[in-house]
């Protein structure tokens, strides 16, 4: 039995289109988002060492239009590059969250396949597709940048095809998600991001958005309070005095 | 001129804008790259980027003047646009003029503050407030410049200063007429464009590009439009003041992509000056040549 045979569950696309042009549109839509793809490197671990050469002049991923950014608003791809602690992983998720979708989570190097050497200690998370949908592994101790590229096309296939829609499955089961980030960080995590509002107003709800994790998260959630600018004006020291 | 002809040609000038912006936007990555030694990114590379972030699916408003913030500064480039007259149109710049196209590309930066504003990110803040900083700072030069050039001219009409200095081949040229105008408008330009030494806006690693930091999606995709128009924009302008306008598209394109050009090549070989170093240069040397230019075209 080859890795091919293995079933994979996609999760289905919720959107039909009902315009015969719309299918050629939507393709051409995934061209250009396969051919355009904007990395956040989340470097938490030695990973990170990995991808300045290959953005730089010897491997240079600006020919495939893989080009890094610095803010989450920006970005399509959350490249998660080693080690996950129980606190990093807060970031990640937080960082994740406010990405705009389609959005793809990379996972470089083993640690994030199943915690790598870290596989003993108590404050790392081992699996990282057990808190955000994984699109792709790149494995390696450390994958080289050959491996990052290559990697990267292979995520270039998923999108093109239509398949790379691991972010939807955050918003169908979010329940799976939110219960696992619980069980690490304890009842009363919450994000400022209202993912079950998202997933209604994208129409992305599915059977298993909602139940019993998130109704321990409605119970335990605090909302939201605007920041008030406090300025403490402390008096100055006279000089004259 | 009749209405429909005028009608086509304001809605041509800002779609050629648009494509020719794109082309640049391309040359100034494929210059980069090359002076790292790299590929650099194919062709189509500036389409895909603005096509891929409006068809992004989940988008965060953070409300009304955020949209309206960037509808504004898309809006004043393809306004400054229809003032710019290329080979063949020349869409309003007859009624326009210099200084109703002066005006409308310093709205583009206020219309991305009030975005910014509403967005609340204090990185954001930080950025826009270095923005706006620096927009005075090569304001006063470019002021300084078109003045300059205007009174040689004798007349603010962009048309009749491009048929001006096309009546005598280069030497009629505002680069041979008044260089130290043109040098100080270059300087001005680098300024503009937020090339190095001047992008402490962006400055990526410190505040996470500033001025951009929440946009995402359709906003950002906004702003890669906006960039092309402001690309086109300058472009144009020095063209038009300095270097005779263009006799045909093909001269004319020549130009414009040189003069474009010319801050990204020489961009990398700048560190990065403060905002308050930035004010200090820009009010010290080009507003200098400036001046002295003025002084000699008004003796």
């Amino acid at each position: 039995m080859g890795i091919r045979d293995i079933p994979v569950r996609q999760a289905p696309s919720p959107h039909k289109s009902t315009n015969p042009l719309g299918r050629v549109f939507d393709e051409f839509l995934r061209f250009c988002q396969s051919r355009s793809l904007f990395i956040l490197h989340y470097c938490t671990g030695c990973g990170a060492i990995e991808l300045p050469p290959a953005m730089t002049s010897r491997f240079d991923m600006e020919r495939l239009g893989i080009q890094p950014m610095v803010s989450p608003r920006q970005a399509d791809i959350l490249l998660v590059t080693g080690y996950v602690s129980v606190k990093t992983l807060k970031r990640v998720i937080l960082t994740y969250e406010q990405m705009p979708a389609p959005k793809y989570v990379i996972g470089i190097c083993s640690c994030t396949v199943n915690g790598g050497m870290y596989w003993q200690s108590y404050a790392t998370a081992k699996k990282l597709n057990d808190y955000l949908p994984v699109d792709l592994y790149i494995a390696g101790c450390m994958p080289r940048p050959e491996a990052v590229i290559a990697g990267m096309r292979d995520l270039r296939r998923n999108i093109e095809r239509g398949t790379a829609n691991a972010w939807r499955d955050y918003f169908l089961r979010y329940d799976h998600y939110l219960g696992n980030q619980q069980r690490l960080f304890g009842e009363t995590w919450q994000t400022p991001v209202d993912v079950i509002a998202e997933a209604k107003h994208y129409n992305l709800l599915g059977k298993e958005t909602q139940g019993e994790h998130t109704a321990r998260l409605a119970r335990h959630q605090k909302p939201l309070e605007a920041l008030t600018l406090n300025l403490e004006l402390r008096e100055q020291p006279t000089l004259l005095k | 001129m009749h209405w429909t002809h005028l009608l086509l040609e304001l809605i041509l000038m800002p779609l050629m804008a648009f494509f020719i912006g794109m082309g640049m936007v391309l040359t100034l990555r494929k210059i980069g790259a090359k002076l790292q030694r790299r590929i650099g990114p194919p062709f189509f590379q500036p389409l895909y980027d603005i096509l891929k972030l409006h068809a992004k699916e989940t988008q965060s408003s953070h409300g009304l003047i955020h949209e309206i913030g960037i509808v504004m500064a898309i809006g004043g480039y393809v306004a400054a646009e229809t003032l710019l007259p290329v080979p063949g149109m020349n869409g309003i710049a007859q009624q326009g003029g210099l200084i109703t196209l002066a005006y409308m590309t310093m709205i583009p930066s206020l219309g991305l503050a009030l975005g910014v504003g509403q967005c609340a990110n204090p990185n954001g803040s930080i950025g826009i407030s270095r923005a706006l900083t620096a927009m005075l700072a090569y304001d006063v030069p470019f002021i300084l410049v078109v003045f300059g050039t205007a009174y040689a001219a004798q007349s603010t009409n962009l048309v009749e200063i491009i048929a001006a200095q096309q009546s005598d081949g280069i030497a009629s040229w505002g680069l041979v007429q008044n260089p130290l105008l043109a040098l100080a408008g270059l300087l001005a330009l680098q300024g503009m464009l937020g090339k190095q030494p001047f992008e402490i806006y962006v400055a990526p690693a410190e505040i996470a590009t500033g001025p951009m930091v929440e946009m995402g999606g359709k906003f950002l995709g906004g702003l890669f439009i906006m960039q092309c128009f402001q690309l086109y924009t300058a472009g144009v302008l020095y063209t038009s003041l300095f270097l005779g306008g263009g006799e045909n598209w093909l001269t004319f394109l020549v130009k414009i992509f040189a003069v474009v050009s010319i801050p990204m090549a020489i961009a990398y070989l700048f560190p990065r000056f403060r905002t308050e170093d930035l004010v200090r240069f820009f009010w010290k040397w080009p507003t200098f040549l400036a001046l002295l230019g003025l002084a000699f075209v008004l003796h």
